[in-house]
This record gives structure tokens, sequence and C-alpha cells, in this order.
């Protein structure tokens, strides 16, 4: 062990004791203090390193029925999932024009002008407010 | 609430699970059982707030479903009762692009620093933990969108609780160290960020961030290779993150892979059009207000939540209990937490937990004891040590940014 590495270790040990010492009194459980966490940072810390491989869950929503449904999931389904637009809040017809265009014209998406207003009509009727 | 069109999302599987004791049963199930059958619901209290409560996606536990793909998960709100520090297997998730590399191989991935510097450098893992000293900081992580959802009226984007938000204490290196080994030339300007994540269409534009040149080097930002004492989990940016203390989230870059320093400011679409507020105290405009001066988001504000307590509690009255919750101060340490129990005519000063450094959650704490029937409003208001105190009502902005009011809770005393 280096010197440097005993010394990173003394001070984990000494911040750990110190920790033990300073530990408050306030109403939540001792756990909750996440301090097991913390210890494990301070104490001995050596990075070893894991390979990460994990598979990210698909989404199978597709979009509700309904006169345009199919732009939707043509254009929107390209970029993001279908959850995206289901849980906006209610918008009026010129705000999901407005999110249309936002996705044509800062991201890309390659829907044809004169499909912007049919895809802001399907989505005004699937999840719309009145002005 | 508004109506809207969306079917019941199989209510016969949640009722059965709901009447079978939800948790307790999935506990007896096998893994790929409990993860098919995991979804139950949630209700945000917002218009259009049902969520799912998913434990599908790799190393995480359960998580509200915001987005499958690219994946937005909030965190579970109790969650913040448990500690100080948000346990990695429910901090939160915020991807916007993708393509998100699920193979990510230690041996082989490199840190490259680029650009207006003398020496550019392409890092492994190994040389960054190795060659430079360890730096660590408790630092809160917040989506410059949590609590979008509360905005009113709302606004688009990611409809968010008060879940998009996480403290974790980061290991790594200065960034500082690594530039300063790159060695910057003179007239640097900014430092851009990158990281593995790319766009599905080659016109949708990659997702970078930069910061100046002085910020960059302010030995407090960071390349964080550690979360609470162990590697990141994927969906928070594995191997490497930069940390941005005080900063909102959409600067801590994941999955850094790729450092440039730039002679001249960042012209990328994700620094200069997106992420933008209103130049005005707290973000705030009136709805519609056009023709502000709108400024990339930057430093965070104070804020104070209760943990132990819901909105429309029951309590009982005269008896005392302890009301708890956690605070931040944004870019400052949290100087007090403001407590009050009459709509805000009296406050009282909580007790604060253990300082773990100004850019931390710090727990805090006060005995309550409701003196007579009915309902009662509570309040919590944090004040931080540079004198920004949450305000009073909700600010607002078209892209839902940065809310700070001071929390609220209705309860009743019987």
């Amino acid at each position: 062990m280096s010197t440097s590495r005993r010394n990173v270790a003394l001070i984990s040990a000494v911040s750990i004791l110190l920790e033990a010492a300073l530990t408050n009194t306030l109403a939540w459980p001792a756990a909750a203090d996440s301090a097991a966490a913390l210890h494990k940072a301070a104490s001995g810390y050596s990075q070893k390193w894991s390979k990460v491989s994990v598979d990210l869950p698909v989404s199978d929503a597709p979009f509700p029925p309904g006169n345009g449904s199919d732009i939707a999931g043509g254009q929107c389904l390209i970029c993001h999932s279908a959850g995206m637009v289901l849980r906006q809040p209610p918008l009026t017809q010129d705000e999901w024009v407005s999110e249309i265009n936002k996705m044509r014209n800062a991201y890309g998406a390659p829907l044809p002008p004169d499909q912007i207003e049919a895809l802001a009509k399907y989505l005004f009727s699937i999840n719309g407010r009145q002005p | 609430m508004q109506r809207t069109n969306f079917p019941p999302s199989q209510p016969t599987r949640r009722h059965f699970l709901r009447h079978m004791g939800g948790i307790g049963m999935m506990g007896l199930l096998g893994e790929s059982m409990r993860r098919a059958m995991a979804a139950t619901p949630v209700e945000l209290p917002f218009a259009n707030g049902q969520r799912d409560l998913v434990s599908n996606f790799p190393q995480k536990g359960a998580m509200l479903l915001q987005r499958t793909r690219p994946p937005l998960l909030e965190t579970p709100f109790e969650v913040f009762d448990q500690g100080v520090f948000t346990p990695n297997d429910r901090f939160y998730v915020r991807w916007h692009l993708a393509i998100i590399p699920t193979v990510v191989d230690p041996a082989t991935f490199r840190l490259d620093i680029r650009g207006h510097v003398r020496h550019p450098l392409s890092l492994t893992l190994d040389e960054l933990v190795r060659e430079f000293k360890p730096f660590e900081i408790a630092a809160v992580n917040q989506c410059s969108g949590n609590s979008r959802g509360f905005f009113s009226p709302r606004v688009a984007g990611g409809q968010w609780a008060n879940g998009a938000m996480g403290n974790a204490l980061w290991r790594g290196v200065r960034l500082k160290d690594v530039l300063d080994r790159a060695g910057v030339e003179a007239g640097a300007q900014q430092v851009r960020f990158n990281g593995l994540d790319t766009g599905i269409l080659p016109q949708t534009p990659d997702f970078m961030k930069s910061l100046a040149i002085d910020h960059a080097r302010d030995g407090e930002v960071m390349i964080a290779y550690a979360m609470n004492g162990e590697q990141l989990p994927l969906l928070n940016g594995f191997p490497l993150r930069l940390v941005v203390p005080g900063w909102y989230a959409t600067y801590w870059v994941k999955m850094l892979n790729d450092i440039e320093v730039l002679d001249k400011p960042d012209d990328n679409f994700w620094t200069t059009k997106a992420y933008l507020i209103p130049d005005t105290p707290f973000a705030n405009i009136a709805p519609g207000e056009q023709g502000i001066k709108m400024i990339p988001i930057n430093r965070m504000l104070p804020r104070s939540f209760f943990t132990n307590i819901q909105d429309g509690a029951l309590l009982k009255v005269g008896q005392t209990k302890v009301v708890r919750g956690i605070a931040f101060g944004g870019d400052a340490g949290v100087a007090k937490v403001l407590f009050s129990s009459d709509e805000g005519e009296r406050w009282q000063e909580a007790q604060l937990g253990r300082d773990r450094g100004k850019y931390s959650f710090r727990q805090w704490d006060i005995p309550l004891r409701l003196a007579s029937q009915g309902p009662h409003k509570l309040k919590i208001k944090a004040i931080n040590t540079a004198g920004i105190a949450q305000p009073d009502s909700p600010n607002w902005n078209g892209a839902g940014f940065m809310r700070n009011v001071i929390e609220s809770l209705s309860v009743q005393a019987a």
C-alpha cells in the first residue's frame, strides 16, 4: 500500500468515527441518514469496473384509434414512445400544432407540411381542450 | 379534471393486485412474474396524472413511468423520506435521444479531451481513476423541468411531479485537473460536453451542453465515476457523468465521452435554442407574455419538501407529530427552513440535520401540535445562504422550468 493510499484509508477511518459522533438527533430513522452509503464511499474505496450490458424495455403502447392515428404511429414513434404524447396535459389544437412544429423544426421529424393539420386534429381529439 | 379519451389501462389486473395486497403478494412471485406484473397505477395530483409504477428498467427499482423510450423515470416521492442520499436504483432518469448504448465495456471506453488544448487526451477509465486525485461532493441533481406537471396553465413537456431530482455523493475527478493535463490554450471560451447517446434521425441535433471556461475550471465541476459508492447505473450515465454542482441537470451530461474546448461560444442547438429561460427573477413571466429576453438556464433555486406527511393527512388534535422533510439551497447552502401551520401567518425555524455540503439535500424536522379541530394548511420554506427565499406564489414560463414555490399541504385535525 502506498503512503498516499494509507493516508486515504486513515482519513476514511477518522471520518467514519466522526460521522458516528456527529449523528444528529433529527427524528429520522437511523438508516434514513444513509450513513451506510457514505461509509461505503469513504472507507477504503476502490473503483472496480464491471462491464454493463442491459436490455431496455420496449413500449408496445399504440396510439388510440381515430382519424390520423396512422400519422401519429408513423411519425411520433420514430423518436419516442406514445406515452410521451398520451401523458401530456390536454392541449388546444393550436398548442398541438406548436408541438408538431417543434418536432419538425428542431428535431427533424419528417412530417410533410400538408399533414400537420390532420395530426393536430387527431391529437386534439384524443387529448384536447378548448381554448 | 379534464376529460380525456384514454381507455383505463388494465383495471382488472390492478384491482386484483390491490385486493391481493400488492407488493406483499408480488414478493412471493418469481422475478420474471414480478416484472411482468409490476405495473401499478399511481395518481399524480394534476390532470392526466396517472402513472404506472414499474420495475422493469435495468438497475432500477420501482419507478414512475413517464416515458419508455427514451426513458423518463420519476422517483416516487416516499423515497425522499428514507434518506438524505437517493439510492441509485431509485434515482430518476431522463434521456433526450433514443439511441442509448446498452453495452458499455470499461476496458475499451475512452474519454477524449480535445479542441483548443495543447495535448489532446484519450483517457481510459483506469487512467482517470489512478492518475488524478479523487474528488467527492454531495450534490443535488434536479431536472430543469422538475414539477412541470404543477404549472398552471399547464405546459407541454415531461409531466413530472416533484420526483425528477435526487441527491448523491459523487466521486470522480475535478474537470479542472483533466483540463490542466490537456493544457487549455489561451483564448478558450467554452467547454462542450458530449455523451454516447444519439438521435434516431440524422437531422436530430446530438445532445451536447457547454459551460464557460472559468466555470469548467472552478474546481467543483467534476467527472463522476461513482455515485453513492458504486459505479453509476447505466441509465444515470455509466461510466462517466459530468457533475455541475448547483446547476440544473441538463448540464450533467451522461455517458460523457467527449470534452471539447472551444475558442468561440458554442452554437449547438442544445446550448443556444433549448433550455432557455426568461431573464427575469425566478424565470417568471405572465402566461402569454412576449418579447422577453431569453438566456440559458443555469443556477438552481432553493426548495423544501415535506416527506413524512401527505396532502389530506389526518392528524389527532392535541397530539404532537414530528413533521420532517428535505431542503436544498440551489447553488448555495440552506440557511434556514421555516415551517408554518397557519397558512404562512407565523413561521417557525425547523431543526436542520447534518450539513453534508452546500449542494446536498439537508434534512429538517419540527414538532407539530394542532390545537383545534378542522382543516389546517402547512407550509415549508427554505432560505439559502445567499438570502434567496422560496416565493409565495408559483413562477410560470412556457417551458415549465425552475418551479420552486413554497410547498403547501392541507391536513385535517380531529
